[in-house]
């Protein structure tokens, strides 16, 4: 009988460190969030309508009238398609650079400088370029978007041992055989690695590049809901954004654990 | 000193590798290091030659040389009537070091020189498992290199050139590091392997026991990186099984390990010899 009882207490603990303790994350999450909003810990300015209640009931209003799937899809859309076209580019630039030492020494002040500047510096740049709207936005996302996927790709396809070359030149592979056989799946981990991060940049800058102009989106709700002092919308938005940003992350790490190999 | 094969060959062989005049020069923290000296050696097609030496002879680099892996400073390898430019599939090399590429499970490692040689065809997986089983490695399989022994990392890269079946077999230390169990399965498998497929095999060992049952000549190599001398084996064959508990066979096993020894010996100098007893 105390063994059985020692058992369930067992189970319960193994459930705890496995799910409740992420459930109970969340739940105290959103208690210190009503806990902040009830008590006005952020000051008087802030009402009831901040709350995660409040947030909640206009998530279901927003989810009836069509406001998420409104402003959500297109922010997924250029989102998607700035990735897209960052992996186009950023994958072969980054295993020619890996794969080619020389290459790496000569990109390597250019690129590392050109990482740390946020895609919003060149927002003049693109508007002149691209003029307001869609193409600009993708482009600022696309921006960020490469660095990650660079970077992490240089780094797998160096990661090839000459050993492997060697061998496969035994085998009378060829340059092909090599490149797809070899090079390409070493690199992988780093590749997924590099999106996870891409994914994550991207989705954030998303947010700051949809208030520059475009009449739809996430980041442009988020001004919407501000100028009709709809407040609870405003949560419920950034919850949202929240919630697609966690979901894309999901993803990416199903990807990683699926298709990365283990050393 | 050294014996040289004309033309003709080894035991009427045509000659099929041969190194003239082949030295190797590193520059190692600012000094010169002569891996290899002034090597003149004919490999007959369908020899099987062991190099053995001590430590630091340059058995391996010399390997590599005709591998193509690395380029002679002085001198010319050709292999057939083309000198040796790279690497190439005629001269299939089995490395000191495992590689096994980790991201493949042992069958579709084994599969992969196929793969480079054919394309994926349905046949590379039986084809892949003959080699697999003959290595001993039928239980793992579907096993990524990670999850494998030491041993066993090296039977599956064994494996993994064996099935591309090259006409020119480099083994640098191949069978290093194995339980005898395995060593002995491996041994007698070569054999049958060398006999069947009329490949060349250059072994290189620093067992001696290994070179006297495998081989047809054995060169010695001194610390100087020159080939001191060249052993024509006459131990009859088979090697393995009853007629290696012959006296006579044991008799001339032991004559021959120890001829080879002092020959080793000598060649290592006033270093300590890695082969003493």
């Amino acid at each position: 009988m105390a063994e059985k009882q020692e058992t369930g207490i067992g189970g319960l603990q193994a459930f705890l460190a496995d799910r409740g303790y992420y459930v109970l994350g969340v739940f105290l999450f959103l208690a210190v969030w009503q806990a902040a909003s009830t008590l006005k810990l952020f000051g008087n300015d802030f009402s009831e309508a901040f709350s995660p209640v409040a947030a909640f009931l206009a998530l279901i209003e927003m989810a009836k009238n069509g406001d998420i799937v409104h402003h959500a899809i297109p922010s997924l859309r250029r989102v998607l398609v700035s990735l897209v076209l960052a992996i186009v580019f950023a994958l072969p630039v980054g295993v020619l650079v890996g794969y080619f030492k020389s290459l790496e020494k000569l990109t390597y002040v250019p690129f590392q400088f050109m990482r740390m500047i946020s895609p919003l510096a060149w927002m003049p740049i693109a508007i002149i370029m691209f003029g307001v709207g869609d193409v600009s936005v993708t482009f600022l996302l696309w921006l960020v978007a490469i660095w990650p996927l660079i970077l992490n790709t240089v780094h797998g396809a160096g990661r090839v041992s000459p050993l492997w070359l060697n061998m496969a030149r035994t085998m009378g592979a060829g340059d092909k055989g090599i490149l797809s056989k070899i090079i390409i799946p070493a690199a992988i981990p780093d590749m997924l690695t590099g999106l996870r991060l891409a994914v994550g940049v991207s989705w954030i800058i998303l947010v700051p590049a949809e208030m520059l102009g475009v009449p739809d989106g996430l980041g442009y709700f988020i001004l919407d809901t501000r100028d009709r002092f709809r407040y609870d919308q405003l949560m419920a938005t950034i919850f949202i954004i929240g919630l697609i940003g966690y979901l894309l992350d999901s993803a990416n790490r199903w990807l990683i654990s699926r298709f990365a190999w283990k050393i | 000193m050294d014996q040289t094969i004309d033309g003709t060959g080894f035991c009427g062989k045509k000659t099929l590798i041969s190194l003239k005049g082949i030295s190797k020069k590193y520059l190692k923290n600012g000094r010169d290091i002569v891996a290899v000296k002034d090597c003149d050696l004919d490999i007959g097609e369908n020899e099987f030659m062991v190099i053995v030496g001590p430590t630091g002879s340059g058995k391996s680099t010399l390997l590599k040389l005709i591998g193509g892996f690395e380029t002679p400073t002085t001198g010319a390898i050709t292999v057939g009537d083309s000198p040796v430019k790279g690497p190439g599939s005629d001269r299939g090399m089995i490395f000191q070091e495992y590689a096994l590429l980790p991201w493949r499970s042992v069958l579709q490692n084994v599969e992969l020189g196929l793969e480079f040689q054919y394309g994926k065809r349905a046949e590379n997986k039986a084809l892949a498992m003959e080699y697999i089983d003959m290595v001993g490695l039928s239980a793992a399989v579907n096993k990524h290199p990670v999850e494998l022994s030491g041993g066993m990392k090296r039977r599956a890269s064994l494996a993994m050139i064996l099935v591309t079946k090259p006409k020119i077999l480099l083994m640098d230390g191949p069978f290093n590091a194995l339980d005898s169990k395995t060593k002995l399965t491996l041994h007698t498998e070569i054999t049958r392997i060398w006999k069947h497929e009329h490949n060349t095999i250059i072994f290189v060992t620093s067992e001696l026991d290994e070179a006297v049952k495998l081989s047809e000549r054995i060169a010695v190599m001194n610390r100087d990186g020159r080939i001191s001398k060249i052993f024509t084996n006459d131990l009859p064959r088979p090697r393995f099984g009853k007629a290696a508990l012959e006296p006579q066979f044991h008799h001339r096993f032991i004559e021959l390990r120890e001829e080879v020894m002092n020959e080793v010996k000598a060649a290592a100098g006033k270093t300590v010899c890695d082969y003493g007893l």
